[in-house]
């Protein structure tokens, strides 16, 4: 898998996070991606992976007018978004765990005996 | 109410060339209508707060609308309807410029090579904006470009003629009453094909087709030359005509 590859799952389920907190549209989702740390992106990246996600039905998106220009368009949860993010979050934190353990040379059975 | 001049000309040819390519891709018009919009909201954006357009869509334009476009779905039923148009339109122009001389008829060999050009008249149009719009082409390869895409038909419709009377193929004669019923058809079909699309893409191209031939051959040139200019009026002409349509349709 290539760094883009896995970066492109990560970041699905990054976006789903966000949009969970509240309705957002493009520009505030990659906004706050940038805050969280994400600033090497092309800001743009997250429009072809907001149209898989709507194509899944993972996001809804309503269209409201904006105080200057054309329309905005934000992006809410539908159910089948929630369940994908609880997934995501297990499938992370799984990953999570077992680099980390990696990096620390632990391996599984030291941790359920306590280390020793 | 906002004003367009608010974006920078490169957002701006971005976005034209955005909808140039998703069209050419044939996506859906309205599909387009929406990334197009929802981009041009974050370019806006973006720009107040001094953002380049690549901070937003990368080194590479074209990877970039090849992204977008992966995840968008074809409209074959909208392609249908354009091949439809332009294949029967071309059609029904041949027919109405032959009509002028009397009953109809025609090799199979003509009726064949008519659909064939047709075909590679859409497929390339559609190659030929694909490429415009995803590559960062000056004016004058644009130019190159386009010219090859009208020359290339006009060269197949040549051939076509040389090749006819060097190959003998099955005859189908139309008749009087034939022809006449071919005629009622093809405004019939015009009419409706109009009413139905709701353009008036067939009848300005029939226009552009029908109108020179005829207009040159009241002249007093010889049929050689009056077949090669209104070739290349027709073609040129509709190469352009398309190619307006096109970047108007991201001013709806």
């Amino acid at each position: 898998m290539s760094t883009t590859q896995m970066m492109k799952g990560i970041l699905d389920g990054c976006l789903l996070a966000i949009i969970k907190d509240r309705e957002v549209y493009g520009y505030e989702l990659a906004e706050q991606l940038e805050l969280y740390g994400f600033d090497a992106l092309s800001e743009g990246t997250i429009y072809p992976l907001l149209l898989r996600m709507q194509k899944e039905e993972l996001v809804t998106s309503t269209r409201k007018k904006s105080t200057a220009g054309p329309k905005r368009k934000y992006y809410s949860l539908t159910a089948k978004g929630e369940q994908e993010l609880e997934h995501f979050i297990g499938r992370w934190e799984y990953l999570q765990t077992n680099v980390n353990r990696v990096l620390k040379h632990e391996t599984a059975s030291d941790e359920s005996q306590g280390r020793g | 109410m906002y004003a367009e001049t608010e974006l920078s000309a490169k957002s701006r040819k971005f976005l034209e060339d955005l909808r140039v390519y998703l069209f050419s891709s044939g996506k859906h018009s309205d599909e387009i209508d929406e990334i197009v919009e929802e981009l041009e909201v974050h370019l806006m954006e973006a720009e107040q707060k001094g953002k380049s357009v690549e901070k937003i869509v990368g080194h590479s334009p074209k990877a970039y609308m090849e992204q977008l476009s992966d995840e968008m779905p074809a409209d074959f039923k909208s392609w249908f309807k354009y091949i439809v148009i332009i294949i029967f339109g071309s059609f029904s122009f041949t027919l109405a410029n032959d009509l002028m001389e009397g009953p109809l008829s025609y090799s199979l060999l003509e009726l064949a090579g008519h659909v064939v050009i047709g075909g590679i008249f859409i497929v390339g149009t559609l190659t030929a904006f694909k490429y415009i719009s995803g590559n960062q082409l000056s004016k004058w390869k644009e130019i190159g470009v386009l010219s090859v895409l009208t020359l290339v038909p006009i060269g197949f419709f040549v051939g076509l003629i040389y090749f006819n009377r060097a190959v003998e193929t099955p005859v189908i004669h139309f008749g009087v009453a034939g022809t006449i019923l071919t005629a009622m058809a093809i405004v019939v079909f015009i009419v409706g094909i109009s009413w139905w699309a709701k353009t008036w893409v067939l009848p300005i191209i029939l226009t552009l087709l029908v109108l020179p031939e005829y207009l040159l051959g009241l002249t007093a040139l010889d049929q050689q030359t009056v077949l090669v200019l209104s070739t290349l009026i027709s073609f040129g002409g509709i190469g352009i005509y398309l190619f307006i349509v096109n970047r108007a349709e991201r001013a709806v």
